[in-house]
């Protein structure tokens, strides 16, 4: 290949070390002392932490055009490796070279103080970004003109409603001018219009001024529009590289060709904040047994294990199903009540609509008092198989058909006599 | 625009680099003017609040020092009072503001990448503005006490950098144990509290001297605000507010040692500050 690489990734790793007993944190002085106490007594008791590899020996090359998607579940290192190109976090070992300016876009509106004006918030998260005052000045009146908020500059943030603030930060992000551009999901908020507004100024950068993109996203639509190249990542490890259809359907064949349960969350994370999690998912059958495939037109169940770190007052648990493009289906959920703290699990029974055959992502979520304070729809996935023989019916069943329901009364009326 | 050639690797210590701080001088400007402006937006009194906090100390404290001190003009007190007193409050801001900054500010780079010094030297710039505002405080008492100028006054912008290199140093040093140890918080209003009474803010060098004993006179003298404080009196009032040129000196080194200290600290795990915030 005649072009050099922009970007070169080597044996990069980044470890981090877990506290196992979260109650005695080391956090302060206080602590440590206690800790180092305690770690006196029991000196001969191992030393309660968790080595936790983020990443592991992942190396691969960027090319200066490439938009490249970095994909793989939760916990698969995707943002880590976001941190340390960013120079943000550094890594355990390993090494990266890239030449040029890099800007990263982990969040929309990093700095953005709600008691400043937009157009000072303009200036501040420009700097923050690298931005010097005669860039900001020359693209200020772009900025202004793609974030939409003109008549607001010089009303407080803080009063801006949610979708002028993300606008107004994106734009801001957008006008940046790096040559590589590093994007974290970012695109998860904002409405559908400006999202797409977004995608399409990204691509612009992209291909009209030949910068290298890296982007992280959960949304394969958006990954396989705008990608020419993905990366694969799988609990820290390079799984797959190359071409983006190629490493999409890897990611979906990966996650999907599962024994039928899945792990949302680790039962000894807690976090004091939190009302409660998703432990695990299953898919069962009739007879209750977990199975990693469920024939079309059977009945099928979701048994949802989730812990409750606190009360609940009118608690609600739910589960959705979306195309593996993010296509909300359905989604089901229980009438709300007063909930102990606990473990517990909740089973859907799903016999009345039924699915054709594919493959679904299944979302979890958790809410109390209608807040929700848990969502997952990343971890679990449904698999509907051919029926074969079991299923019987004098319906025509394939690949495309969706939903299959039983209920839609047809009449069919002969209109031109011949 | 540079083309340079960035090398991450697992090298956890940083360094230095003036180069990279002029170009983001930009954000440290913007830092500035954020904290200035977000500090007196939505106060009715404004920037009238830089001068009114040290306004009340220099009036309590001079007041207990004309009590005291009955041998000079009750303005003069007042006026010696208010010297140390403004360049005290401009170290305990720069002290304690420095070591809160990096943990205040951990959102901004925990999201972008960007030479994490610009922030505590951000912090400086503000507390400057409130000192240069405090200085009305002390041109009006000069020119109730009469107190005539002296030429030595051209050096007091040294006095000044040397009390922000005070602040700074061991500023640097809190705000890189602040990161891990969030104690730091409370420490350091007690380390300002008991300091401004270790340091000739009240009272000159020579009382504290004369009611120390001989061996004890060089642990006061380890107090880098001895020398700031000093030096800035004999800048204004000339005369012998340097009690001792041997103190004084020793005073001085004290202050780079800290600041050396407290640079060095700060850039050995600055790489890793986000993983411990």
């Amino acid at each position: 290949m005649s072009q050099n690489p922009i970007i070169q990734v080597e044996g990069l790793s980044k470890q981090y070390i877990l506290n196992k007993n979260p109650v005695e944190k080391s956090d302060t002085l206080y602590g440590n002392i206690i800790s180092s106490v305690k770690g006196l007594r029991n000196i001969t008791r191992k030393k309660e932490t968790e080595d936790f590899w983020a990443l592991q020996d992942v190396s691969f090359q960027i090319n200066q055009g490439d938009r490249v998607g970095i994909i793989g579940r939760n916990g698969a290192g995707k943002s880590t490796l976001l941190k340390i190109l960013s120079r943000i976090t550094p890594p355990t070992s390993g090494r990266i070279e890239y030449t040029g300016r890099m800007a990263s876009l982990l969040e929309v509106g990093t700095g953005f103080h709600g008691d400043l004006s937009g157009r000072e918030n303009i200036y501040l998260n420009g700097s923050i970004l690298g931005m010097s005052k005669h860039e900001i000045d020359k693209k200020f009146d772009e900025i202004v003109a793609f974030s939409e908020v003109e008549k607001f500059l010089d009303t407080p943030v803080k009063r801006y409603s949610s979708g002028m603030y993300v606008r107004l930060a994106f734009a801001v992000a957008a006008h940046l001018d790096p040559e590589i551009l590093i994007v974290d999901e970012v695109l998860a908020v904002g409405d559908a219009a400006f999202q797409k507004k977004c995608l399409g100024k990204m691509e612009d950068v992209s291909t009209k001024e030949g910068r290298t993109i890296l982007f992280v996203s959960h949304n394969m639509d958006a990954v396989q529009k705008l990608c020419n190249k993905g990366i694969l990542l799988h609990k820290g490890k390079l799984l797959h590289e190359g071409p983006i259809d190629s490493v999409i359907s890897s990611y979906i064949n990966n996650n999907v060709l599962s024994n039928g349960y899945f792990e949302i969350e680790k039962n000894q994370i807690e976090n004091l904040n939190s009302l409660g999690a998703v432990l695990s998912v299953s898919i069962l059958n009739n007879n209750d047994e977990i199975v990693g495939e469920v024939p079309t037109g059977s009945v099928w169940k979701v048994k949802i294990k989730f812990r409750l770190d606190k009360e609940n007052e009118f608690f609600v648990i739910g589960y959705g199903l979306q195309s593996l493009f993010g296509t909300p289906i359905n989604t089901s959920w229980s009438s709300g009540k007063r909930m102990d703290k606990g473990v517990y699990e909740a089973v859907f029974i799903n016999n009345e609509i039924f699915y054709s055959t594919g493959q679904y992502k299944l979302a979890v979520g958790l809410s109390n008092n209608n807040h929700s304070f848990f969502y997952n729809d990343t971890e679990s996935f449904l698999s509907i198989s051919d029926a074969g023989v079991a299923f019987e019916t004098d319906r025509i069943i394939n690949k495309d058909s969706g939903l299959i329901l039983n209920q839609t009364p047809v009449e069919i009326i002969k209109i031109v006599n011949e | 625009m540079s083309k340079d050639k960035i090398i991450i690797d697992s090298n956890l210590s940083s360094f230095f680099s003036f180069k990279e701080i002029i170009r983001y001088k930009n954000l440290l400007n913007n830092l500035a003017k954020r904290d200035l402006l977000v500090r007196y937006k939505q106060a009715f009194a404004g920037i009238i609040w830089a001068i009114i906090k040290p306004l009340i100390s220099v009036l309590i404290f001079g007041y207990i020092a004309s009590k005291i001190n009955s041998g000079e003009s009750t303005a003069l007190n007042f006026l010696y009072v208010a010297t140390a007193m403004l360049l005290w409050q401009l170290f305990s801001n720069i002290f304690n503001e420095v070591s809160n900054s990096i943990v205040g500010n951990a959102n901004l780079f925990a999201k972008v990448y960007f030479p994490k010094i610009i922030i505590p030297l951000s912090t400086i710039l503000v507390c400057l503005v409130d000192f240069f505002i405090s200085l009305i405080i002390l041109v009006i008492l000069f020119i109730i006490s009469g107190q005539p100028v002296h030429w030595q006054i051209i050096l007091a912008p040294l006095f000044v950098l040397l009390t922000v290199i005070n602040g700074f140093g061991i500023g640097l040093y809190f705000a890189t144990i602040n990161v891990k140890f969030r104690d730091v918080k409370f420490i350091v209003p007690v380390m300002i509290q008991f300091g401004m009474y270790a340091s000739p803010v009240i009272f000159p060098t020579k009382y504290y001297l004369d009611r120390l004993p001989d061996w004890l006179h060089w642990l006061y003298c380890l107090n880098p605000m001895v020398g700031a404080i000093d030096g800035f009196k004999y800048c204004l009032f000339g005369g012998d507010a340097i009690y001792n040129a041997g103190f004084f000196i020793l005073s001085l080194c004290v202050s780079f040692l800290f600041l050396i200290i407290g640079v060095r600290y700060f850039f050995k795990f600055e790489r890793s500050f986000v993983d411990y915030i």
